[in-house]
């Protein structure tokens, strides 16, 4: 006869428990150091004006190259209207661009939050798979055990009742064997040491 | 730097439990964190920043231009132009100014659509990544269920095969008893 399991002999090997020890320690420092990161450029990104910036480019530009005095540009009929035309145009080109980096870097932030929202529920998910399992299992032994503790009660009271009906038919008790006083212990010596009643 | 050492991190006793706290602290903090901005995203993909920014700053070059205009004349003394021809070289700068405010608006409408379109095909983009997730929780949670569904059914199935073999020994202890 086998003898009990051993809780010790199932508990996590000690590369299992470094392996759990680094990994929250890289957990703790990520939500620490790395965490922050991400919601600072979330506010630099929606805060930062990049359209702004590139517009104030884009105008000195124009004017460098277009609002120098000149009496000839002075006497013309347009200049001071292709000035007008040149820096709005400008403008235009610059904010569109700053405006497209700056939605580049929102979405970009948004995506990377949302990889990590992913790998949170995907852990969820993982959990719940290890948790059903153990559940299972559980369920599984319980169940095994009711079985083991039933078949031996039926083979209990389907050997009483046998005999007991046997012990009837032979004109005695239904827990009458007919035994002398201390037989009974010495058949169940017998039984242990050799594997029979008989003497 | 002594602190990461591994001789001086702390013992994880129950990784379940503590990955289970994680998972958990982390989506709560992307609602808190991010969803908001998330919502902000999605409000842009209407924005209409650029062309109501063209509309002023057209009528600001327009005022730019028609000062340099001013200062120059003052500055060369006239340049030597009829009060005629001043009067044409502002109705000019207000002509073209007008158009060119036109022209600025067309093209801020274009490049505003198309920095709409393109946050809205990365919006989606995203969205289908999550959508991809959700269905992948959803399958693993049914898949579970159903897991636990056929483990009951098998364990009554089998403790029913159980009962009806020991009332076939019952069975046989009786027949023997009264009939053998």
């Amino acid at each position: 006869m086998s003898s009990k399991p051993k809780a010790s002999e199932y508990q996590a090997t000690e590369a299992e428990k470094i392996q759990a020890k680094v990994a929250k320690a890289e957990k703790d420092y990520f939500d620490q150091k790395y965490s922050p990161l991400l919601r600072e450029m979330r506010d630099t990104s929606m805060k930062e004006n990049y359209s702004g910036f590139a517009a104030g480019r884009g105008q000195a530009d124009t004017m460098q190259a277009l609002s120098k005095p000149s009496f000839a540009a002075t006497k013309s009929v347009d200049s001071s209207a292709d000035l007008a035309s040149a820096a709005s145009a400008q403008m235009v080109m610059a904010r569109g661009q700053g405006l497209a980096a700056q939605r580049k870097r929102q979405v970009g932030v948004l995506a990377t939050a949302r990889g990590q929202q992913a790998d949170a529920t995907t852990g969820l998910a993982s959990i719940a798979k290890l948790e059903a399992s153990d559940r299972l299992q559980s369920a599984g032994r319980k169940q095994m055990m009711r079985e083991s503790r039933q078949q031996a009660g039926f083979a209990l009271g389907s050997t009483m009742l046998s005999q007991g009906l046997v012990n009837k038919g032979e004109g005695r008790g239904f827990f009458d064997g007919g035994l002398e006083d201390g037989e009974g212990l010495g058949r169940l010596s017998n039984y242990v040491t050799t594997g029979s009643y008989g003497s | 730097m002594s602190q990461y050492s591994i001789g001086n991190l702390a013992d994880v006793n129950d990784p379940q439990s503590v990955y289970s706290g994680m998972a958990q602290r982390d989506y709560n903090n992307y609602i808190k964190d991010f969803r908001p901005f998330e919502e902000q995203l999605l409000a842009l993909r209407n924005d209409t920043s650029l062309i109501d920014q063209t509309r002023k700053d057209t009528e600001t070059q327009r005022q730019i231009a028609q000062g340099v205009s001013k200062r120059n004349l003052e500055r060369y003394g006239g340049a030597g132009l009829s009060p005629a021809q001043q009067q044409q070289q502002s109705q000019t700068l207000q002509r073209e100014s007008n158009l060119a405010s036109v022209g600025a608006i067309n093209n801020s409408r274009v490049m505003q659509r198309e920095v709409n379109q393109n946050m809205l095909a990365n919006l989606i983009d995203i969205g289908q990544g999550v959508n991809r997730n959700a269905l992948g929780q959803m399958n693993t949670a049914a898949g579970l269920q159903s897991q636990r569904y056929n483990a009951y059914k098998n364990a009554k199935a089998q403790n029913s095969a159980n009962m009806i073999g020991m009332g076939g020994q019952i069975g046989s202890a009786l027949l023997a008893a009264f009939m053998i």
